[in-house]
C-alpha cells in the first residue's frame, strides 16, 4: 500500500512459551481511525508495544512514510510522532497532574545561566491541554494517585496530546469510561482526526469501533485476520472472525429465585463520596450500580469492603448487624470484591497465577498452616480452563500476561472464595466478546442456583441493563434513583445518571 | 479460543537442576564454594574443622537475626534497632540477675521478654501511627541503646554459673551448642516462610501491600508479628551472646545491624521487598563469617577485610540483577 503513513509487514514476536505475534501485518493511513481488534491475548498490545518501540520484532519491518525504521526504544518512537497510551495506566501517583503530562518535556526556563523547569508554564499549559479535552474539574496541582481511574486516564491522554503526536495509539482508553466520558473522548478524537492525526485504536465494545473507525483490523492467535472498511462490515462478520464462531447471546441473564435480604446498608457515612446510602441486595439478586467516574459507586463498594470504613450508619448481614473496619473482616463476612483497579488493588502482578487465585482463599487450600501447591494449581488450571485464560500455565506470572487475562485473574480469585455478597467494580472491564459472556452466564448461574448476592458497578449500560435485577444510581455521593428491570431504560438511567453533570454545566455559565 | 492453553509440562530433572544453579542461592553458592577453596590455598588454618566449628559459634547471633530480618526486608521493611535490642537484653539479663536478684533463668526469661516488648513497640508505631519503619527503628536504634546505658550505669555484670555458659561455650555431639539453635530456627523458618500462609502474605505484602489488603490478608497483624519476632530473636542471641563471652555490657551488638541486613542482602532477598528466602540468607551469612575469619588468617588487614567483602556483596548483587533481568525475558 502506497498511501500508507505507517505499514507493519511480517511481524513476528515470541515471549517464552507464546508466540504472540505470527506474520502479523497492520497500516495506517494519514488522517484515519484504524480498529485493532481480537480476543484477548491476541497480541493487539504487543503489536502496538512493537509500533512504539517497548518491544523490538523477532522478524518482520516498520516502513513509516515509505522509509523503513526501527524503534530501539519508546524515545525513537515518540521523536518520531507517535505517542501510546498504554492499556496499563503508567503515571506516577506520587506526582501532580501537570509534572505527569509533562514528564520527560517540561517546559524550562533559564535561571541563574540553568535551565530550569518553569513551572507557571507548565500548569498554564497542562490547563490548556485538558481543556481542550473539556475537561474542566481537574486540578492541575492534584496528585495523581488521589485520582480516579476515569480521571488518570484524561491525564494519560493530555499527556499524549502535549507530544503533539502524528499518530497516536490508544490502547483501550474507553475500558474505564462512562457513556459521556467515552463520547467527550470521540470528539477528542475526531478532533484530532481532522488536524491529520492518524489515530490506532483498540477496544472490546464494537460499538465504538463502528461509532468511531474507518477501517478495522482483526487479529486472531498472534496472526493477522483481515481489513475491513467499516462501512462494509458488521457485528457479526467481526465477531467471528476475533473467535472464529458465532456468539449468540453477550448477556445471558437466568431467571433467579430472589431470597432473603443479604447485605443491607442502612445511612452509610463517609464523605465526600458516600452520603446517607441505604440500599439491600438479595440472596440471587444482581443489583446494578451505575453512576458517572466519580459519582461515589467505588467508594460506596470500599465502604462495605472495610477499605473505607463507614464513619456513620449500619451495615446488615443476613439480618446481623457487623462492624466492617477493614478487608479481612469482609472476607470472613464472605463479601468477595472485584476492585476497579486491577494492577494495584486486584492483583500482585510479581506473583503467578497460581497465587493470585488463591490469594483469597489461603485457608481452603492449606492444611494447617502449610498451603498445598497441588490444591493450588486445581485451582488455578480450573479458572484457566474456565474463563480461557490465556496462559502457558498456572505458574506464570501474571504481569506476563495479556490485560484482559489479568482481569480474568481477578475475576477467578474471587469467584474462588465463594462469597455470599460478591461486589464486582466493572468486572468485565477490558475482557473479550466471549469472555465476558462466559463471566455474565458465569454470574448470572451463581446467582439463580447458589443464591449469590451481586452488587455490579459498571460503566456499560447495555450490561447494567441486561445483567441487573435491580438498578441503583448515584450522583455526587448519593443514591438518586432506583429502578426494577422492568422500568429501566438506557434513557432514564442515563438521565439519572447525568443531570449532575448539567447542572453543573448550568453552574459555569453563570 | 480453547485450544490456546498448552498443557503445563513438568520439568525435567536436568531443567530443575539448571534452574537450581542458576538461582540466587545457587551463583551465592558457589560464590561461597570459590572462596573457601581459595581461602584454603592462603592458609592452612583456615580449611579444618575446628576453625570452621568456631566460626559456626561466631556467627550464630547474626544468623538468628537475620532470619526474622529477611522476613521484613521481603514485606520491604527494616530493623534498624535489632543490635540495640540484643544490647538491651544483654544487659537486662545482667542486671535483673546481678542487681535485682532475679534467680538466672528467670533473668533470662526476662531478658527475652524485654527484647520482645521492643520488636513489638517498633511493630506496634509502624502499623498504628503509620510512621515508616526505618524512621522508626532509626529512632529505637538510639532509645534502646541509650536505655540499656542507662541501666547498666557503665559496669558489667560478670561472674555467671557455669552451666550459663553451655549455650555460649558448650557443645554437643561435637557441634557448638548454639548451632544446634541455628540450624534449627534456619530450617523452621525457612520451612514457615517458604510453605506457610504467613510466608505467602509476606511475599504479597511486600510485591504489593494494597493488593494484599484488598485480597483480605491481614497486612497489620503480619508485619506486627514479624517486628515483635525481630525482636525476640535479637534478644535470643543477645542471651546466646552473654553466655559466649561470660560477661554483659551495654555497647553489645552495636553495629550489629548492617551486619545483618548485608547478610541478608546478599543471600539474594531484595531491598525493595518481594522477594527473598531464608536458605539465601543463611548462605549470606556463612560467606561474610568465612570472608572475615579467611581474610584475617592469611594475614589481610581488616580495612582491607571490609573492601573485600563490600566487594562481594557488590558483584552478588550484580549477578543477581542479571539473573532476575534473564528471568523477566525468560
Ligand atoms: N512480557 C511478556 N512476557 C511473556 N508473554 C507475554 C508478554 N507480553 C505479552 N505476552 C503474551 O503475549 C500474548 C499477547 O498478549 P497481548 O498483551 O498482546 O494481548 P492483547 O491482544 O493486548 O490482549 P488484551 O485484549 O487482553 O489486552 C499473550 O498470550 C500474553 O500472555
Ligand atoms: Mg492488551
Amino acid at each position: 500500500m502506497t498511501d500508507a503513513l505507517l505499514e507493519l509487514r511480517g511481524i513476528d514476536k515470541r515471549f517464552p512459551g507464546v508466540r504472540a505475534l505470527k506474520d502479523a501485518q497492520f497500516d495506517v493511513r494519514p488522517g484515519e481511525v484504524h480498529a485493532l481488534i481480537g480476543e484477548n491475548g491476541a497480541g493487539k498490545s504487543t503489536l502496538i508495544k512493537i509500533v512504539s518501540g517497548v518491544y523490538q520484532p523477532d522478524s518482520g519491518e516498520i516502513m513509516l512514510d515509505g522509509a523503513q525504521v526501527e524503534f530501539g526504544n519508546p524515545r525513537e518512537s515518540h521523536s518520531a510522532g507517535i505517542a501510546t497510551i498504554y492499556q496499563e495506566l503508567g503515571l506516577y501517583p506520587e506526582l501532580s497532574v501537570a509534572e505527569n503530562i509533562f514528564m520527560g518535556h517540561a517546559p524550562t526556563r533559564k535561571r541563574l545561566g540553568f535551565n530550569t523547569i518553569d513551572w507557571e508554564a507548565m500548569e498554564a499549559e497542562a490547563e490548556a491541554l485538558l481543556a481542550e479535552l473539556n475537561i474542566h474539574n481537574l486540578d492541575v496541582g492534584a496528585m495523581v494517585g488521589t485520582l480516579n481511574v476515569g480521571n488518570r486516564q484524561r491525564v494519560e491522554i493530555a499527556k499524549a496530546l502535549s507530544l503533539d503526536a502524528r499518530i497516536l495509539i490508544m490502547d483501550e482508553p474507553t475500558a474505564a469510561l462512562t457513556e459521556s466520558d467515552v463520547e467527550q473522548l470521540f470528539s477528542i478524537v475526531r478532533l484530532l482526526r481532522e488536524r491529520g492525526v492518524s489515530i490506532i485504536y483498540i477496544s472490546h465494545r464494537l460499538n465504538e469501533v463502528f461509532e468511531l473507525a474507518d477501517r478495522v483490523t482483526v487479529l486472531r492467535d498472534g496472526e493477522y485476520i483481515g481489513t475491513k472498511n467499516v462501512a462494509e462490515t458488521d457485528e457479526a462478520e467481526l465477531i467471528s472472525m476475533m473467535v472464529g464462531r458465532t456468539i449468540k447471546n453477550l448477556f445471558p441473564k437466568q431467571a433467579a429465585h430472589i431470597g432473603e435480604v443479604v447485605l443491607e446498608a442502612r445511612k452509610l457515612n463517609r464523605p465526600p463520596l458516600t452520603r446517607d446510602i441505604s440500599f439491600s441486595v438479595r440472596a440471587g439478586e444482581i443489583v446494578g450500580l451505575a453512576g458517572l467516574v466519580g459519582s461515589g459507586r467505588s467508594e460506596t463498594a470500599q465502604v462495605i469492603f472495610g477499605v473505607l470504613p463507614a464513619e456513620s450508619g449500619e451495615i446488615r448481614l443476613n439480618g446481623q448487624a457487623v462492624r466492617i473496619t477493614r478487608p479481612s473482616e469482609a472476607v470472613d463476612y464472605g463479601i468477595g470484591y472485584v476492585p476497579e483497579d486491577r494492577g494495584h488493588q486486584g492483583l500482585i502482578r510479581e506473583m503467578t497465577i497460581r497465587e493470585n487465585t488463591s490469594m483469597a482463599v489461603l485457608e481452603s487450600v492449606s492444611s494447617r498452616s502449610f498451603i498445598s501447591r497441588a490444591k493450588e494449581r486445581a485451582l488455578a488450571n480450573g479458572a484457566i480452563r474456565q474463563l480461557s485464560i490465556r496462559a502457558t500455565g498456572p505458574d506464570q506470572i501474571a504481569n506476563k500476561l495479556s490485560g484482559g487475562n489479568q482481569q480474568k485473574v481477578v475475576v477467578s480469585k474471587w469467584l474462588a472464595s465463594s462469597p455470599k455478597l460478591l461486589i464486582m467494580d466493572e468486572p468485565t472491564r477490558g475482557i473479550d466478546v466471549g469472555a465476558k459472556a462466559e463471566i455474565h452466564r458465569l454470574m448470572s448461574r451463581l446467582a439463580a442456583q447458589d443464591g449469590l448476592a451481586i452488587l455490579m458497578i459498571s460503566s456499560e449500560l447495555p450490561e447494567i441493563l441486561a445483567m441487573s435485577d435491580r438498578i441503583l444510581v448515584m450522583r455526587e455521593g448519593r443514591l438518586v434513583g432506583e429502578f426494577t428491570r422492568e422500568e429501566a431504560t438506557q434513557e432514564n438511567i442515563a438521565h439519572a445518571m447525568m443531570s449532575e453533570e448539567a447542572r453543573q454545566a448550568a453552574g459555569a455559565a453563570l | 479460543m480453547q485450544e490456546t492453553t498448552p498443557a503445563p509440562r513438568n520439568p525435567t530433572v536436568s531443567e530443575k537442576l539448571r534452574r537450581l544453579i542458576i538461582s540466587q542461592e545457587g551463583v551465592l553458592f558457589l560464590i561461597m564454594l570459590a572462596s573457601v577453596l581459595f581461602l584454603a590455598t592462603r592458609t592452612d588454618k583456615f580449611l579444618t574443622v575446628d576453625n570452621l566449628l568456631q566460626q559456626g559459634r561466631f556467627m550464630t547471633e547474626i544468623g538468628l537475626i537475620a532470619i526474622p530480618m529477611t522476613y521484613i526486608i521481603i514485606t520491604g521493611g527494616i530493623d534498624l534497632s535489632v543490635g540495640s535490642i540484643l544490647g538491651l537484653a544483654a544487659i537486662v539479663l545482667g542486671w535483673t540477675w546481678q542487681e535485682l536478684g532475679f534467680p538466672l533463668e528467670l533473668a533470662i526469661i526476662t531478658a527475652i521478654i524485654s527484647g520482645t516488648v521492643a520488636g513489638f513497640v517498633n511493630g506496634l508505631f509502624i502499623v498504628r501511627v503509620g510512621v515508616p519503619p526505618l524512621i522508626m527503628t532509626l529512632a529505637t536504634l538510639a532509645l534502646y541503646r541509650g536505655l540499656a546505658e542507662g541501666i547498666s550505669e557503665a559496669r558489667s555484670a560478670r561472674g555467671y554459673p557455669e552451666w550459663f555458659f553451655q549455650l555460649g561455650q558448650g557443645e554437643f555431639l561435637g557441634i557448638p551448642t548454639q548451632l544446634w539453635l541455628l540450624i534449627f530456627a534456619v530450617i523452621i523458618f525457612g520451612i514457615v516462610l517458604a510453605r506457610t500462609r504467613l510466608g505467602r502474605a509476606l511475599y504479597a505484602i511486600g510485591n504489593n501491600e494494597t493488593g494484599a489488603r484488598f485480597s483480605g490478608l491481614t497486612v497489620n497483624r503480619h508485619l506486627l508479628f514479624i517486628y515483635t519476632f525481630s525482636g525476640f530473636m535479637s534478644a535470643v542471641a543477645g542471651y546466646i551472646f552473654v553466655s559466649r563471652v561470660s560477661t554483659t555490657r551495654s555497647d553489645m551488638g552495636t553495629g550489629m545491624e548492617l551486619d545483618v541486613i548485608a547478610a541478608v542482602v546478599l543471600g539474594g532477598t531484595s531491598i525493595f521487598g518481594g522477594a527473598g528466602s531464608v536458605p539465601g540468607t543463611i548462605i549470606g551469612v556463612v560467606l561474610i563469617q568465612l570472608l572475615k575469619n579467611g581474610l584475617v588468617l592469611a594475614g589481610v588487614t581488616s580495612d582491607a577485610t571490609i573492601v573485600v567483602i563490600g566487594s562481594v556483596l557488590i558483584f552478588a548483587i550484580l549477578v543477581n540483577n542479571f539473573i532476575q533481568s534473564r528471568r523477566g525475558e525468560g
